[in-house]
């Protein structure tokens, strides 16, 4: 701070006369009176709008973004989620199937021509905006409303879809 | 060195010689970044004489995460997820601005449904967000049950929003070229029922906050923003509003489909104090809901049937050349600056930030004001820490 | 309007050498001599262009390396804006300052200094804003690598950023597909 700089306290109270104290003390307790008539109401009319969590388990609106879950069964490796996804936290690899194995389609007809080998989303990068549910052209890809995960270490919340552990997971959750 | 801090003795006191005798040493007392009242983890450094403000530096960049930087490695619709994260409290409103920038270099025409989807949605974010000034802002002061009530009737607007983007606060809503989801015919109805409840607990919140004794002691002649330092810092917004200026990008310069609707700007008038003070800057932002009201109204009766998309090729190339787009969000105006060489990823986005250019104003605005009226102008101008360091 | 702006600046200021870039989509702009951008903006704001909106900047690294200064003014008042634009070299890039004209340049020349590294020259404060004062290298700069290493801290800590994993659509054989592969999307660096 430089020396020469005066520095002035913004003293903003007005003179206070007589009238004007008075005139204060009434418009404090009338504003006093307004505030408490509103709180009052709110005592006795609004209903309660907290939850008790652990107990009471708020159900998400459908399509709320929770939560990501592939189908492995019916996902092409077509990696259009991996490439929409902005924050790179999809990791796919796939090998082609061989000519001879019976061929397999997904639910809507779609024919499967790689097979999965890695089906990885580390929910802990995700930022849940949910470009890669929309390219999905096999609608595989769904955010569900699932929002109880919380993880023990950072490791846990790399998923992988391939896992049987998730498969087991998926028909409490998907929809 | 420059971080260092340098307590400066040689600071000169009153005249009066009496004073020279009780001269005191300055006090250096970091406020932040983690203070209830900078709402975010803003910085400030306040040198202090007892209790009076002589000094403010704002220390910016605790939550920097360059996001322009990251712009230009993710294509044009992976932008809008890290836009959202700007100003979390209005990510609708950021989304508008980066969608319709993006709109005005393809040339896309937005179906009229989603123009009036995204005209609902911004100004109930708007409320939301006003909303959310309004309960933090009772806090900074001292009233803790105001931030109660208006985050229950925020809950409602995130409900709905949860319920037609999936999100809660990033919704990544408007897409460029439409929006994501119709809005069914329930949830408009549902959002009529709440704006008209909305209007009468604004009067509530006004009574309640804004009329009453001590709110305007505090608030009243506190950090006033004259016009010239106004413009001169580039205020836009409420900020700019609440000192007397007519200024509203909505009716100066009617982007998405504004020029429809019918509605006043609430210009601050120096009601309780000197014009440009704290109480004007709530006062337009109390005002301004009742106006987003109006604009959902005339919207949700104007709304059309059709679609919620229009035509976007799959992979999305702006042309060479540079845009800069203004929208009114609710802290102010956010422009967009996007120069594109003809890739598929912006060459170079640019966020003019209001928050930037408001905390830029708390060097001039702290001096001579007590370290407790500091704290009611930092909650006035109202800034989100997202948006500052981006 | 664009035409009639840049006569202007040509008028008052000598050797301003204003042109306008008009575009066909988008804005368009107006370039002035880098070393008069003081008096360009004195000029325009004498001119109505009451509000200094952005300062900001672009690296260049193609064919004609440089960096371009954007200072968008807008007018309050008639309801205009306009894009000024100042190239500079990328090395030792200098400005003058013109925080006397509107105070909002402070912080955004300063933020402009920290991202691109173009010094302001006669600023009050003249330091990084968003990083810390002790920072290496400018972040919006093109070739930007970021620091391995700050104060001891790892940047990027490898077992965070699934570096095994990242990298896009990469054959790994002729038989498979993958987007694992070494980074080369240069989005971490």
């Amino acid at each position: 701070m430089h020396a020469d700089q005066d520095i002035k306290t913004q003293d903003h109270h007005e003179e206070l006369t007589f009238k004007k104290y008075f005139s204060n003390i009434w418009v404090a307790v009338r504003s006093l009176i307004k505030g408490l008539k509103i709180t009052s109401k709110y005592i006795y009319s609004e209903p309660v709008v907290s939850i008790e969590y652990p107990e009471v388990r708020e159900v998400l609106p459908e399509n709320s973004r929770s939560r990501l879950f592939n189908d492995a069964e019916n996902c092409i490796s077509c990696l259009q989620c991996a490439t929409s996804c902005p924050v790179d936290c999809i990791y796919i690899s796939a090998n082609r199937r061989d000519k001879e194995a019976p061929k397999i389609k997904t639910k809507d007809g779609t024919p499967i021509r790689l097979d999965l080998t890695q089906y990885t989303i580390d929910t802990a990068l995700c930022c849940y905006c949910g470009l890669c549910t929309t390219v999905c052209p096999t609608q595989c890809l769904t955010h569900t409303t699932d929002y109880e995960y919380a993880t023990y270490t950072l490791g846990q919340m790399k998923i992988d879809y391939l896992d049987p552990e998730i498969r087991r997971w998926r028909d409490r959750i998907v929809k | 060195m420059d971080n260092q801090i340098i307590i400066n003795e040689d600071i000169e006191s009153p005249t009066d010689p009496e004073f020279e005798r009780l001269k005191t040493e300055l006090l250096t007392i970091n406020m932040g970044p983690q203070h209830p009242a900078t709402h975010g983890v803003l910085r400030v450094e306040i040198q202090t004489d007892s209790e009076i403000v002589v000094k403010a530096t704002p220390h910016l960049g605790y939550l920097h995460r360059c996001f322009e930087k990251h712009a230009e490695s993710v294509d044009y619709r992976g932008v809008i997820p890290f836009v959202d994260r700007m100003d979390y409290l209005a990510a609708m409103n950021m989304e508008l601005g980066y969608s319709i920038a993006v709109e005005k270099m393809l040339g896309t025409e937005v179906p009229i449904r989603a123009e009036y989807i995204r005209i609902i949605c911004s100004e109930l974010q708007r409320i939301a967000s006003h909303l959310m000034y309004f309960g933090t802002y009772a806090i900074d002061l001292g009233a803790f049950t105001p931030f109660l009530y208006a985050f229950q009737e925020r809950e409602f607007i995130l409900r709905i929003f949860e319920e037609i983007s999936g999100a809660r606060l990033l919704y990544n809503y408007f897409w460029i070229g439409g929006v994501w989801n119709d809005m069914t015919s329930d949830q408009l109805k549902r959002i009529s029922g709440f704006v008209d409840r909305m209007e009468g607990e604004l009067d509530k919140y006004h009574n309640l906050v804004g009329l009453n004794k001590i709110f305007i002691e505090r608030t009243a002649n506190v950090g006033v923003i004259d016009e010239e330092t106004a413009y001169s810092y580039g205020a836009t917004g409420p900020v700019l509003r609440g000192s007397g200026i007519d200024w509203d990008l909505r009716k100066k310069r009617p982007y998405s489909i504004y020029d429809k609707f019918d509605f006043d700007v609430i210009v601050g008038e120096g009601t309780q104090g000197k014009l440009g003070d704290c109480w004007d800057r709530y006062y337009v932002r109390m005002m301004e809901m009742k106006e987003s009201i109006k604009i959902i109204r005339q919207a949700l009766e104007g709304i059309e049937e059709g679609p919620v998309m229009g035509k976007v090729p799959k992979i999305i190339k702006l042309p060479k050349g540079e845009i800069y787009l203004r929208t009114e969000c609710p802290r102010g105006e956010l422009g967009y600056h996007i120069i594109s060489d003809g890739g598929k990823t912006p060459y170079r986005l640019k966020v003019k930030s209001s928050c930037f250019t408001h905390v830029s104003m708390l060097p001039d605005l702290a001096p001579g004001q007590m370290i407790a009226d500091f704290v009611a102008t930092i909650g006035s101008i109202d800034i989100v820490l997202g948006e500052v360091d981006r | 309007m664009h035409d009639q702006w840049a006569s202007l600046i040509n008028s008052k200021v000598n050797g301003a050498n204003a042109t306008v870039n008009s575009a066909e989509v988008g804005d368009s702009s107006i370039s002035v001599e880098a070393s008069k951008i003081k008096e360009v903006c004195q000029a325009l704001k004498d001119n109505s262009f009451n509000v200094l909106q952005v300062i900001t900047g672009t690296d260049y690294v193609d064919e004609n390396p440089h960096i371009e200064v954007s200072y968008i003014l807008a007018d309050f008042i008639n309801n205009h804006e306009v894009i000024l634009k100042a190239n500079l070299p990328r090395e030792n890039p200098e400005l003058d300052s013109v925080v006397e004209l509107w105070k909002s340049a402070n912080f955004l020349e300063r933020e402009c200094f920290d991202m691109l590294g173009v010094v302001f020259k006669d600023h009050p404060d003249h330091r990084r804003i968003l990083c810390p004062q002790d920072w290496e290298g400018f972040p919006l700069r093109k070739d930007y690598v970021a620091a391995k290493e700050y104060n001891g801290m790892e940047v990027y800590p490898e077992d965070k950023l699934n570096l095994e994993d990242q990298g896009f659509g990469v054959k790994t054989s002729a038989n498979s597909i993958s987007n694992k592969s070494p980074m080369n999307n240069g989005r971490y660096s």
